[in-house]
């Protein structure tokens, strides 16, 4: 398949359908809801196909915005906007569009009560748009500028239930945050423009190694503080366990999912191997990464153990995930070249797709006990398993998973992660640990509630509608399938995708023609 | 405390901010001459190529909309993501409308 020619239609597809979302609307609700789910069906089919054409082909798409060539006539450098998706950037996009597919359906029955539903669709294509422009992108500018669509759709998300007190107050906590974080970004790119005089990352690669300057180094600190906000790193991470409570819970499962590791960590990855590569010391920024994972891990595990809030309880979970997939990449970056490296930055990247179904499907059973019950308390939950078996027993893979029991996919992902630390430093294989004994308390106490005696509030609950239950169950069925051949998608795909990522010359040819 | 960290932060990042303005260090203001084109190589060829590339006599809408006009497509987005987020966020209340 031809990867070149499906890829714009990732960009295509939300785009229009955001765009022609405010005349769809006056067709009525049922269109409406039609047409949000089409759009992000057809999304999803575009970025599957993409995925498996940059899989099977084993490399680097490069696509150019109005010209054949991205280099200008009779220079060697690139002057318009290209698109470079490696392996890495294929999972991340198959990843979003899958699990804002399966958000947009979910929402059909879950936001049926609320008003509003064509400005809800409208920015969650948007948001889902975002994402994608991230994950495809190879030039610094336009990456902000994705980077911001993405933003502004999720501040608007967070507080789209504007009768909440808790909606308006984490989306303003979000939105200060945030927009602080983005301008640091912003501030990062303005100094390398000015002391490079490109914005494409592969040919900034070959001006930095050329020069490598104090101005990218204080651009780099720039990009890193900037990022780990977005990532909801600790001690940064307060926003997001306002933010992730407050939210409708398809937004959650969308921003816990996938925003944070969109917007944080690929972003992160992408501007430290691919720009950055060799010009900096990577020990060092490898290093300053771990100690943020170190303390992530330790503080999003253990404050999630003390959570009464079932959602607030799965926020700090997200922190302590990012904390796993931040000690990845950090190791990936200090012990770099290294084959512990390379498997720690495996773990990473699996551990990214992992999580995002994983947290996917834990935000949206967290949903449905909303819905059913009206309430988010875990005192009033107890016994939920006689009433909603079914959910329970998708909370029960989820939360198995996200702990890192042997037949589901956290396992393998976790594993890689522990295997690589201990290597690497026992320390940070002990802390890792650590964080994991935390995120088991904090679920065994989820469950234990589930399955304890019912309190009178639980017996009139029932299992969702199907709109809600099939997502659930898709991403339920997902984590047991890519469980059962953990180390076969290790190899074949996680592995070839830090190969590629590790890669920096390949990158950099790939848009500059070996030039 | 905190907040006192949080100042002698900000006087940090003022003081690698302004090291880095110097140009015996860092960027170079006004570059002219040779360092024009070491610095600004991509602006020079837009400034030689624009007319003949793209036809428009204004350089600016020459980038804005022909070499750089996915982004424009992406500022585009983010006013309609501003307004469609504005206009949901201030809706009536649930409750008040029924």
């Amino acid at each position: 398949m031809n990867g070149e020619a499906i890829l714009p239609y990732l960009i295509i597809i939300p785009l229009f359908g955001a765009f022609s979302m405010p005349i769809v609307n006056l067709l009525g609700r049922k269109a409406r809801e039609a047409w949000a789910v089409i759009i992000t069906g057809a999304t999803l089919a575009v970025g599957s196909a993409l995925f498996y054409s940059v899989w099977e082909n084993k490399s680097i798409i490069v696509y150019t915005l109005g010209a054949k060539s991205p280099l200008g006539q009779g220079v060697n450098f690139p002057i318009r906007i290209v698109w470079e998706v490696d392996l890495f950037g294929a999972i991340m996009v198959l990843m979003v569009t899958l699990v804002g597919f399966l958000a947009v359906v979910y929402s059909i029955g879950y936001m049926k009560h609320d008003t509003g539903l064509d400005k809800y669709y409208t920015l969650i294509i948007i948001l889902e748009l975002g994402m994608l422009g991230i994950a495809i992108t190879g030039d610094l500018f336009n990456f902000y500028v994705f980077l911001e669509i993405m933003s502004i759709a999720s501040y608007a998300l967070v507080a789209f239930r504007n009768d909440t007190w808790e909606g308006i107050e984490a989306g303003i906590k979000y939105m200060f945050v945030g927009s602080i974080a983005s301008s640091l970004i912003l501030l990062g790119i303005a100094l390398l423009y000015g002391q490079y005089g490109t914005l494409t990352m592969s040919y900034l690669a070959v001006k930095l190694a050329q020069n490598p300057t104090v101005t990218a180094k204080v651009a780099l600190a720039l990009f890193i503080a900037g990022l780990l906000f977005k990532s909801g790193a600790s001690p940064v991470h307060m926003w997001l366990a306002d933010a992730h409570p407050a939210a409708p819970s398809s937004i959650s499962a969308m921003l816990s999912g996938l925003v944070i590791k969109v917007g944080g960590i690929y972003a992160l990855t992408r501007i430290l191997f691919s720009i950055y590569g060799h010009s900096v010391s990577m020990k060092t920024v490898g290093w300053v990464i771990i100690i943020f994972a170190c303390i992530t891990l330790i503080v999003g595990n253990a404050m999630a153990v003390v959570q009464n809030d079932m959602k607030r309880l799965l926020a700090y979970s997200s922190v302590g995930q990012i904390g796993y997939i931040l000690l990845g990449l950090g190791i990936g970056l200090a012990a770099y070249g290294s084959q512990t490296g390379e498997i720690a930055m495996a773990g990473a990247i699996y551990h990214t797709f992992n999580h995002a179904l994983m947290k996917a499907l834990l935000f949206l059973i967290a949903g449905v006990v909303i819905h059913q019950l009206g309430t988010r308390d875990l005192n009033e939950l107890s016994g939920l398993a006689k009433t909603m078996p079914k959910t329970t027993f998708a909370f029960l893979i989820g939360a198995a998973a996200i702990i890192g029991m042997p037949p589901l996919n956290g396992f393998a992902s976790k594993w890689l992660i522990y295997e690589s630390s201990a290597i690497f430093n026992p320390i940070l294989g002990a802390i890792a640990i650590i964080g994991t004994a935390f995120c088991t308390a904090a679920y065994v106490k989820v469950l234990y509630t589930f399955f304890g005696r019912p309190n009178e509030r639980v017996m009139k609950a029932r299992d969702p509608e199907g709109s809600m239950l099939w997502p659930i169950i898709i991403l339920a069925v997902a984590i047991v399938v890519m469980g059962l051949f953990p180390w076969q998608i290790s190899d074949k795909v996680m592995i070839p995708a830090v190969k590629s990522l590790e890669n920096q010359l390949a990158y950099i040819s790939a848009v500059l023609g070996g030039a | 405390m905190k907040r006192t960290i949080a100042y002698l932060s900000l006087l940090f990042i003022l003081g690698v901010l302004l090291y880095i303005a110097n140009p015996n260090y860092g960027l170079v203001f006004g570059p002219g001459g040779k360092e024009w084109l070491t610095l600004r190589y991509t602006d020079n060829y837009y400034i030689q190529h624009g007319v003949q590339e793209v036809g428009g006599m204004n350089i600016v809408t020459d980038i804005v909309f022909d070499y750089r006009g996915y982004d424009t497509i992406g500022e585009a987005t983010v006013l309609f993501t501003a307004i469609a987020g504005a206009i949901a966020l201030l809706r009536p209340w649930r409750r008040d409308e029924k």
